[in-house]
């Protein structure tokens, strides 16, 4: 039986796995899509997000975005909340290992006439200054314990080095520093892995990219106003990076602790072992929840870092003053987490723990954690398409309680790296992209290949499944003129 | 040209035992062999370690060396190639990774090395406690060549049977040898791709792996070397070598009863056979062997017309 018939669907983006689907689920499984992203999907998304379904104290449904696909454990795209006073669990594979994953977008007063000319001067400048690829070192040379300081501080440590602006943490998710984080919690193994890698971009899908909001791409005026987005083709810088080798270890430590633990302790018993948790009211769940918190920080951290490193340039290169050239971060959202969050369900006010693995949070108006500048409009919500296809602005909404505030993170892949290399020539696809107007500079050709527009899903039919779900909203879409991959 | 280096990945869930595995291959194996890992920590060593721009290395005794990355992962496999060229490498990756990516950086950016193969560590007993696998699980079954199903000391003799069909379902090419603690000779889990450079067995073998070589200034029939090959009992887990026929010389290689003849310049045959206890077949191994040559075939047709 084609797997789409097992799903009951409730509208035209909520797609069901009932209860009844597989033995154990305690919730049924919602997959929030078009008809024909839903059919796109691999069929593992359907087997993940029932797994998950099964998993202790998980609240309402477990989701899958737009752009969901299959990854460790959970899709990535899943969404799920535990409720933490109902022996709700906390789980490595539902947070992703490049924890904190995450996007930022800085606004300028240039416009492409401006950047055209020093195109390529600007991006070979920012391939210098912002490390990419697999194990690369930053500029910043800290100390073991400094780096601990660092994953605690989160993006205030940096603001306290100078590596940024204050009102750079107001307009990043925790404001740059998510309380709890405990870096006595994080091996030293982690440290080892993470201490020099703050300020670099990392390797696969992450980037950083100079784009042009063409005036015909602004969907809301209004909000683009409200979010920096003012002048014709004006120049924005968005980019993609995440915690690094140092989330990584995190993750790895703590799933071999939760392996242990699971069933002789915990007695929790689970379909596939990439789901391994332990309760999140547990020395285990606690200690990693302190630990993924050093991830959050430390991305926030690196995140600083690099928006640091390109006003640098910008002002190099422009000769005036990142302050003079208007380089406001509009947002930092952040990709891969799971945060304590209240949420109401069925009339009452719950603390959940939200677990989003390839999925943005996505706060409507009026919300109490929005800064105030965002406070009416609703929170910004960035989403990166592959290099080639544009990315989106866009904006929370009240509607999105359905999906615990969450939506999509970017396009979603549609064919294995593996694959994509066969398909494209990395060397061949930089000189097309240049033929298009995109210089894009890499460390890799085969990884750039990998990151071709085709191997990706439509990002423009992503967003369009958002925003008839209700889960966000459009404001704009960026072109791609420039691009350091990582 | 310098020979390019084979390079063998090895993957596995978390806990299958790849550490394990390491160490066996670290206590055994005398070629003078690369290992790539995570982590120093996960094996004791008292020597120095030398830290290079893009890898830490650390010498151990037997002509083994130990790396642990910590710059991109091409540049490293570079350094140590330039610094220690070993006659091996082994990567071993985390038990998150993916590995077609790898493999294909192996293959496709880094001409001057050569993936020899994909060994994945598979836990039997998770497999019994775990019957959904996960994604990255496998993947990493998928992209095997060699499956070491480990730890079947722990489950239940009959479970063994079921597990292997449930592996050949997800891959029904790699070779699937069963293991206790990762026992295995490592002399079975390298030279897969088609080796440009086979070196002898001449390390000790793990008691319950034994060896033998066949060696010919012959030639050979095909027809019959491939019916002694179809017929080889099954505790011959690995073969590889030449073997020169009428039209030319092959390089033969034998995974647990899989097996591939690939042209090759060579004037001499040399095989290896490695198995559990195959001492008592190696006279009637190499007796059949001997017989499939031309001359005697050609010697026998005579003395019958006589």
């Amino acid at each position: 039986m084609p797997i789409i018939d097992s799903l009951r669907k409730i509208s035209d983006t909520i797609w069901e796995l009932p209860v009844t689907y597989k033995q154990g689920m305690c919730v049924p499984a919602r997959i929030i899509a078009t008809e024909k992203l839903v059919r796109d999907m691999d069929e593992a998304v359907y087997q993940q997000i029932s797994n998950v379904a099964t998993l202790p104290g998980v609240v309402r449904y477990a989701l899958c975005m737009p752009d969901g696909h299959s990854g460790y454990g959970f899709p990535i795209g899943g969404v799920a909340a535990m409720d933490v006073h109902e022996g709700g669990v906390i789980s490595p594979g539902g947070i992703g290992f490049d924890i904190n994953c995450g996007m930022r977008l800085i606004t300028t007063n240039l416009t492409l006439e401006d950047v055209q000319p020093r195109l390529k001067e600007i991006v070979d400048r920012l391939f210098q200054r912002v490390p990419a690829g697999v194990g690369t070192h930053g500029f910043l040379k800290l100390s073991h314990s400094e780096f601990r300081d660092l994953v605690e501080q989160g993006a205030r440590w940096c603001i306290e080095h100078d590596f940024g602006w204050h009102e750079d943490l107001e307009f990043t998710e925790e404001n740059g520093c998510i309380a709890g984080a405990d870096a006595s919690k994080i091996s030293e193994r982690a440290v080892e892995r993470g201490y020099n890698q703050v300020g670099t971009l990392g390797s696969g899908n992450h980037y950083l990219e100079v784009q042009i909001a063409r005036p015909e791409d602004v969907r809301d005026k209004d909000l683009a106003k409200k979010f920096g987005i003012t002048i014709p083709n004006q120049i924005v810088v968005m980019f993609h990076c995440g915690s690094r080798g140092f989330g990584h270890q995190v993750a790895t430590d703590y799933l071999q602790k939760f392996l242990k633990v699971m069933e002789p302790k915990y007695g929790i018993e689970i379909l596939d072992r990439e789901l391994a948790c332990a309760p999140f009211e547990s020395p285990e769940g606690r200690d990693y929840f302190a630990a993924m918190k050093c991830g959050l920080n430390m991305s926030f951290a690196n995140r600083q870092v690099i928006l640091h490193r390109i006003r640098e340039v910008f002002s190099e290169i422009f000769g005036r003053s990142a302050e003079d050239l208007e380089m406001r971060v509009v947002y930092d959202v952040s990709h891969n987490t799971a945060k304590l969050e209240r949420h109401v369900i069925d009339g009452k006010d719950k603390t959940l723990l939200v677990h989003r693995k390839g999925s943005t949070r996505a706060f409507g108006p009026g919300h109490d954690q929005l800064p105030a500048r965002y406070r009416e409009t609703g929170q910004p919500v960035i989403i990166g398409g592959s290099m080639e296809t544009g990315s989106y602005l866009l904006v929370g909404t009240a509607s999105g309680s359905g999906t615990f505030f969450s939506t999509a993170h970017g396009s979603g892949r549609t064919m294995s790296r593996t694959k994509a290399r066969k398909q494209w020539h990395g060397k061949q696809l930089q000189r097309d992209l240049e033929a298009r107007g995109i210089y894009v500079r890499s460390t890799s050709w085969a990884g750039l290949a990998e990151e071709a527009g085709g191997a990706y899903k439509n990002i423009d039919e992503v967003i369009a499944a958002t925003e008839l779900a209700g889960i966000s909203k459009p404001v704009a879409r960026f072109t791609p003129i420039g691009n350091v991959k990582g | 040209m310098q020979p390019r280096t084979p390079i063998t990945l090895l993957t596995g869930p978390l806990g299958s035992g790849k550490t394990t595995l390491l160490r066996h291959i670290l206590a055994t194996q005398r070629e003078r062999i690369a290992i790539v890992m995570n982590e120093f920590g996960e094996i004791t060593i008292d020597t120095k370690v030398i830290k290079g721009k893009n890898v830490q290395i650390a010498e151990l005794g037997g002509g083994c060396v130990c790396c642990s990355l910590l710059g991109e992962f091409e540049a490293a496999l570079n350094e140590i190639v330039e610094k220690i060229a070993p006659e091996r490498i082994v990567v071993e990756t985390t038990g998150l990774a993916e590995p077609e990516a790898l493999a294909f950086n192996i293959q496709e950016a880094l001409p001057q090395r050569r993936l020899d193969g994909v060994v994945s560590v598979i836990d039997a007993d998770m497999l019994i406690r775990f019957p959904e696998l996960g994604h990255t699980t496998r993947l990493q079954i998928e992209g095997a060549d060699i499956l070491l199903l480990n730890k079947i000391d722990l489950i239940e003799a009959g479970q063994v049977e079921p597990l292997e069909t449930k592996l050949r379902e997800i891959n029904p090419t790699a070779a699937i040898v069963r293991t206790e603690r990762c026992r295995i000779d490592p002399e079975l889990l390298f030279g897969i791709g088609s080796a440009r450079k086979i070196t002898r067995p001449k390390h000790r073998h793990q008691s319950e792996f034994e060896s033998f070589i066949f060696t010919s200034g012959k030639i050979f029939s095909r027809d019959c070397f491939e019916g002694v090959v179809n017929s080889l009992p099954a505790s011959v887990v690995r073969s590889k070598g030449f073997i020169r026929f009428a039209d030319g010389g092959q390089l033969f290689n034998f995974v647990a009863g899989r097996w591939e003849l690939e042209p090759f310049e060579s004037n001499r045959t040399e095989l290896v056979f490695i198995g559990k206890s195959i001492a008592g077949e190696k006279e009637m191994i190499l007796h059949t062997l001997d017989e499939c040559s031309i001359e005697i075939t050609k010697h026998e047709s005579r003395m019958s017309k006589e």
